[in-house]
C-alpha cells in the first residue's frame, strides 16, 4: 500500500525518503523512535542526525517492502542497530565477537572516549572516521577491578572462655526450648514485681 | 607470638602510665561512694540502700574513667605533648618509601553524590601529594536498591572519565551481601588484598587528606610491627543545629581524650572501624570473625567488628595505635538526635553481643576494658534509669517512715570534719565537676591562645558555645538514657526497633516523626515529675534537670534537626569549628562539588521511583556500562523461562508491580539487560507501557544538553 507522505513532516535532507510501503503514521513514528534513539547517544548535531535518520528509514523501508506485516518503528530500530554493529566492528576493528558483545563494548568506548562530544560528525558515518578517534575507541577500556590475586581468608574459632562456652551452651539449649525462655522471663518478671512490693513496704 | 618491641616504650613505663589511670578512677570512685554511703546510712543500710550503692559505684566508676582520661590528657598536652606516640617514630624532614596501598570505600544505599564527590577530593587529593601510583581506590557496594546501584555505576564511570582514574579507581558490587561491612571487606581482601601490603578502610561520609594517607603508609612503613592505626576522624559538614552541636564538641573536647587515651593504651589501642590504616596480611591470618554461639540478637555473625579485629590483632602480637593528632581526617556525624538513635540501635546490639568475648582467651586485658566499656557505653543508661527509679521508691519509703527518721544530711563529713554544707549538695557538686570539668579544660586550653580561640570564633562566642553545649547536652542526657535503656531491653529480649518512616520538611524537621518517636518518653517524664512531686517536692525539684529533659524532649529534637537554627547559630558565631572558620582545601571542594551537583535536575515524580531501572534499560551507554560489569552466566531453562516472563512483563505493564527483588534480578542478568535494551527500543510504541512510553519522551527532554555525558 502505498501512501502519499508530506514532506513538511520531514526535515530537509529527508525529502527524497518516499516509502512506497505503511502509513505516514507509522513512519512518523519510526522517524520519532530512530531520532529518540540517536539522542540517547547524545547524537545532537541536527543535521548529523538528519542524516542517519534518512539513512536507516531508507535501510527500514527497503524491509518494508518485502515484509509489510513489521512494523516500520521495528524495523528501523533493528537497522538502526545494525548500522551501529557494523560501524562499532570497523572502528574497533573487531569481527570475532558476538552482535550483542560488540554493541556493548562499542557503546562503552564510545562513552569513554567521548567520542558523540568531541567527534560530533565521526559516529555511524560511512566516510572513514577519523584516525584519533579510531584510536581513543580502540584504547578506551573500563576495568571495573584489577586482576584478582586470590587469598584464602577463614574465619578461626575464638576460645570465648569457660564463662562464655557455658553461657553459650545455655543460651543455645534456651533456644531450642522456647517454653523455658518464657518462663524464665516470667520469673524474671515475678521477681522485680515482687522486689518493688517488698521495697515499698 | 609477641611482634610488639620494648623499643617504643619500656614495659615499666607503661605500667606505671596504666596504674596512674586506674588508679586515679579507682581514688575518684571511692571518694564518691564513700559520700554516697554516708547519705545513705543514716539509720544502717536497707536492702534498697545497697542496691542504690552498687549501682551508683557502677556508674560513677563510668563518668570517672572519662575524667581521669581526660586530666591525663591535660597533663600531656600540658607539658608540650607525648613524645610516645606513633607519629613521632618518623622525623619531621624524612622520606619513608610508600607502598602499595588500597583505599576501600564499603558503601551501602548511601547517597551516591556524597560517596563519589568524596572520592574525588581524596583521589584528587592523593594526587596533588605526587604518590598516586602507591594508592588504589576501591568503592565496595553492597547496595541493594536499584536506584542506587545504577547510580553507584553511573558516577563511577563519570568519575573516572573525569580525573582518569581508569584503572586506579575500581568499582565492585557484590551479588549477595554476605556479613554486612565486615563481610564486604573479607570479600576484597579474599579477591585483591594479596596485590596490597596496607589497606585504608574508610566510610561512606569519610574523608582523607593526600597528606594523611601518606603519613599512615610511612608510619606503617617505618613500624613493621604496628598492624592497624587507628586516626581521630574529626565530625564535619553538619548542617542542621543538632549536627552542629556534636561536631563543636568533637572539636574541642576530644584532643583531651585522645591524648589521655594515648598515654595510657599505646600500642594496645582500638580500632574504630573506619579512617584506619591495616597491615593486610595478619589481618587476613587472623581477623576473619567466626559466629558467635546462638543467633541474633546476641550471637550469630559479629556486627560491631572493630573492637574484635584489634583484639585479635593484638592477640596475634601486632601492635594497634590511635594516631589522635595526624590531621586531615573526617567524617559526618548524624544530622538529627532521632537519627543519632537509630545507629546507636545498630551499635548497641553489635556491642552487647562482645558480653561473649570479654572473657574469650588470649584476649589482652586493655582489649577486654575496650569490650567492657562498649558493652557498659549502652547498658549503664538502663542502669542510671534503674538508679534513679529505685531512688524514687525510696523517696517514697523514707516519705512513709516517720518524720524523725528522715533528714538529709545537713552536713558534709569526712574523717570525721564537718563541713556545714548538705552532703547530698557536696556529691552534686562533685559530680558536675566530674561530668563537666574536662569541658572547662578543654574551653581553657582554646581560650588561652587568641590565635587558637579565634578558630573556634573567638573567646566570647566560644565561651557561650561551651555554656550552651553544657545545657544542651545535659537536656539530651536523658533522653538518650531513655533511647539507650530500651534498646538494651528490646536487644535482650531479641526484639527489633521499629521507627516511623521520616518525612522531613526542606528544613530537616518532622514534626510527626518526632511526637510518635518521643511520645513516650514525654509521657514518661510527666508522670514521673507529676508522682515525684507528690511523694517530696525536694525530691522532684533534685530530679528536674532529668526530668525536664524528657517533658521537651518533643520540640527539644526538632529544634536541633532544624537546619535553619544550625544556620543561625552559625551567623551568631557559636559552635564554629576550626573547619568552618578556616576550611582545608578537601572540605571546601566537596562542599562546592556537591552544590553542583545537587543543582542537576531531579527526574519527573512519575519516573523517580524506578529512575535506576529505567536508566539501565534504555540508555544506551548506562545499559552498556551496567551489562560490561555483569558476569556472564548460562542460565538454565528454568530461569530463563522466569525471565522471559520478568522482561515481558516490564515492558508490557512498566515497573509499579515488580518488587525491589524482581528489578535486581533482572539487573542482574546480563542476557535480561540486553533484551530489554533491543525491545525496548524495537516495539511500538503501542506494545509498551504507558510508563516506558513516557520514559522514552521523558529522557530525551532531559538530556537535550548533555555537556556531562552520564551525570543527569
Amino acid at each position: 500500500m502505498e501512501l502519499p507522505l508530506d514532506s513538511d513532516a520531514i526535515d530537509a535532507p529527508l525529502s527524497n525518503f518516499r516509502p512506497r510501503t505503511g502509513s505516514m503514521e507509522a513512519w512518523n513514528a519510526a522517524y520519532v523512535r530512530v531520532e529518540d534513539y540517536l539522542r540517547a547517544h547524545r547524537i545532537h548535531n541536527r543535521l548529523h542526525q538528519s542524516r542517519l535518520i534518512q539513512k536507516i528509514l531508507e535501510r527500514a523501508a527497503r524491509r518494508h517492502e518485502q515484509h509489510p506485516a513489521l512494523d516500520p518503528t521495528t524495523l528501523a530500530a533493528e537497522e538502526a542497530e545494525a548500522v551501529m554493529d557494523q560501524w562499532f566492528s570497523d572502528v574497533l576493528g573487531r569481527t570475532d565477537e558476538t552482535k550483542d558483545r560488540l554493541a556493548i563494548e562499542g557503546r562503552v568506548a564510545l562513552l569513554i572516549s567521548d567520542g558523540a562530544r568531541k567527534w560530533p560528525y565521526a559516529f555511524l558515518a560511512t566516510d572513514n572516521a577519523p584516525e584519533d578517534f579510531k584510536r581513543a575507541m580502540r584504547a578506551s577500556s573500563m576495568e571495573a577491578g584489577p586482576d584478582m590475586a586470590v587469598s584464602s581468608m577463614v574465619p578461626r574459632p575464638i576460645d570465648l572462655g569457660a564463662i562464655s562456652e557455658a553461657a553459650g551452651e545455655t543460651l543455645e539449649r534456651f533456644e531450642k526450648w522456647p517454653i523455658l525462655r518464657t518462663l524464665l522471663l516470667w520469673i524474671f518478671f515475678m521477681s522485680a514485681l515482687a522486689l518493688v512490693f517488698y521495697a515499698t513496704r | 607470638m609477641r611482634i610488639v618491641s620494648n623499643e617504643f616504650i619500656e614495659p615499666r613505663r607503661l605500667a606505671r602510665r596504666r596504674r596512674t589511670f586506674f588508679t586515679g578512677v579507682f581514688v575518684l570512685t571511692s571518694l564518691a561512694t564513700w559520700f554516697m554511703a554516708d547519705l545513705l546510712w543514716i539509720n544502717g543500710m536497707t536492702g534498697v540502700e545497697w542496691a542504690l550503692l552498687i549501682l551508683f559505684v557502677v556508674l560513677y566508676s563510668q563518668i570517672a574513667i572519662g575524667f581521669v582520661t581526660a586530666l591525663l590528657g591535660f597533663y600531656v598536652i600540658n607539658r608540650g605533648g607525648d613524645s610516645r606516640q606513633i607519629s613521632s617514630s618518623i622525623a619531621p624532614g624524612e622520606d619513608v618509601p610508600l607502598a602499595s596501598t588500597a583505599i576501600i570505600m564499603p558503601v551501602y544505599n548511601e547517597d551516591v553524590s556524597r560517596v563519589f564527590e568524596g572520592l574525588r577530593v581524596i583521589f584528587r587529593s592523593v594526587q596533588e601529594t605526587k604518590k598516586l601510583e602507591h594508592f588504589d581506590f576501591f568503592i565496595l557496594s553492597d547496595s541493594n536498591q536499584p536506584n542506587q546501584w545504577i547510580q553507584e555505576e553511573v558516577a563511577w564511570v563519570e568519575l573516572c572519565k573525569q580525573v582518569g582514574g581508569f584503572g586506579k579507581i575500581f568499582y565492585r558490587k557484590r551479588r549477595q551481601q554476605i556479613n554486612k561491612k565486615a563481610g564486604n571487606v573479607a570479600d576484597f581482601l579474599r579477591r585483591w588484598g594479596k596485590n596490597y601490603r596496607y589497606m585504608v578502610v574508610l566510610d561512606a561520609d569519610s574523608i582523607m587528606s593526600g597528606a594523611a594517607l601518606v603519613q599512615l603508609v610511612q608510619l606503617m612503613e617505618k613500624n613493621t610491627n604496628v598492624g592497624i592505626i587507628q586516626t581521630a576522624p574529626r565530625l564535619v559538614n553538619a548542617d542542621s543545629l543538632y549536627g552542629r552541636l556534636q561536631q563543636f564538641a568533637n572539636r574541642l573536647y576530644s584532643p583531651l581524650f585522645l591524648a589521655g587515651l594515648n598515654y595510657w593504651q599505646q600500642y594496645d589501642s582500638n580500632y574504630w572501624g573506619h579512617n584506619a590504616i591495616i597491615r593486610i596480611q595478619p589481618f587476613i591470618e587472623h581477623c576473619a570473625l567466626p559466629d558467635l554461639p546462638g543467633t541474633e540478637p546476641f550471637g550469630g555473625r559479629i556486627l560491631s567488628h572493630d573492637f574484635v579485629e584489634a583484639a585479635l590483632m593484638r592477640k596475634a602480637g601486632w601492635a594497634v595505635w590511635l594516631a589522635g593528632d595526624i590531621e586531615g581526617s573526617y567524617e559526618e556525624g548524624p544530622p538529627t538526635l532521632i537519627d543519632s538513635a537509630k545507629r546507636d540501635r545498630r551499635w548497641c546490639q553489635g556491642n552487647m553481643q562482645h558480653s561473649w568475648l570479654v572473657f574469650a582467651k588470649g584476649f589482652r586485658p586493655v582489649n577486654r576494658f575496650h569490650l567492657l566499656m562498649g558493652i557498659m557505653a549502652y547498658c549503664s543508661s538502663p542502669i542510671w534509669l534503674l538508679f534513679l527509679i529505685i531512688s524514687t521508691i525510696h523517696v517514697f519509703d523514707l516519705e512513709l517512715k516517720p518524720a524523725a527518721a528522715y533528714r538529709p544530711e545537713a552536713f558534709t563529713q569526712l574523717f570525721n570534719y564537718k563541713i556545714e554544707i548538705p552532703e547530698a549538695f557536696t556529691l552534686f557538686i562533685f559530680t558536675m565537676l566530674v561530668l563537666f570539668l574536662p569541658k572547662f579544660i578543654s574551653l581553657f586550653l582554646a581560650m588561652r591562645r587568641k590565635e587558637e580561640a579565634r578558630r573556634f570564633g573567638g573567646r566570647w562566642p566560644l565561651f557561650t558555645s561551651v555554656i550552651l553545649e553544657c545545657v544542651i547536652s545535659a537536656l539530651l542526657a536523658p533522653i538518650n538514657m531513655l533511647f539507650h535503656a530500651k534498646f538494651v531491653v528490646f536487644t535482650v529480649l531479641g526484639q527489633g526497633v521499629s521507627w516511623v518512616t521520616q518525612r522531613r520538611g526542606a528544613e530537616g524537621d518532622d514534626w510527626r516523626e518526632a511526637i510518635l518517636t518521643h511520645g513516650g518518653q514525654t509521657l514518661f517524664g510527666m508522670v514521673w515529675g507529676v508522682s515525684s512531686y507528690i511523694i517530696s517536692p525536694i525530691f522532684f525539684w533534685w530530679l528536674s534537670p532529668v526530668l525536664l529533659g524528657l517533658v521537651i524532649s518533643i520540640p527539644l529534637s526538632i529544634a536541633l534537626s532544624k537546619v535553619r537554627f544550625g544556620q543561625s547559630a552559625k551567623t551568631l558565631m557559636l559552635f564554629l569549628v576550626p573547619e568552618e572558620t578556616q576550611p582545608p582545601y578537601e572540605l571546601r571542594r566537596l562542599r562546592q562539588n556537591l552544590a553542583e551537583c545537587y543543582k542537576h535536575m531531579r527526574p519527573i515524580e512519575a519516573l523517580r521511583a524506578d529512575y535506576g531501572l529505567l536508566q539501565a534499560v534504555l540508555d544506551p551507554y548506562i545499559n552498556a556500562v551496567h551489562v560490561s560489569m555483569l558476569r556472564q552466566r548460562k542460565p538454565s531453562e528454568e530461569s530463563r523461562d522466569y525471565f522471559m516472563q520478568l522482561r515481558t512483563r516490564l515492558l508490557r505493564e512498566g515497573p509499579s508491580g515488580f518488587t525491589t527483588k524482581e528489578k535486581m534480578a533482572l539487573l542482574l542478568d546480563a542476557e535480561s539487560m540486553i533484551w530489554l535494551h533491543r525491545e525496548l527500543w524495537c516495539l511500538p510504541s503501542h506494545a509498551l507501557a504507558e510508563w516506558w512510553r513516557l520514559a522514552v519522551r521523558q529522557y530525551n527532554v532531559l538530556t537535550a544538553a548533555p555537556i556531562t555525558a552520564l551525570y543527569r
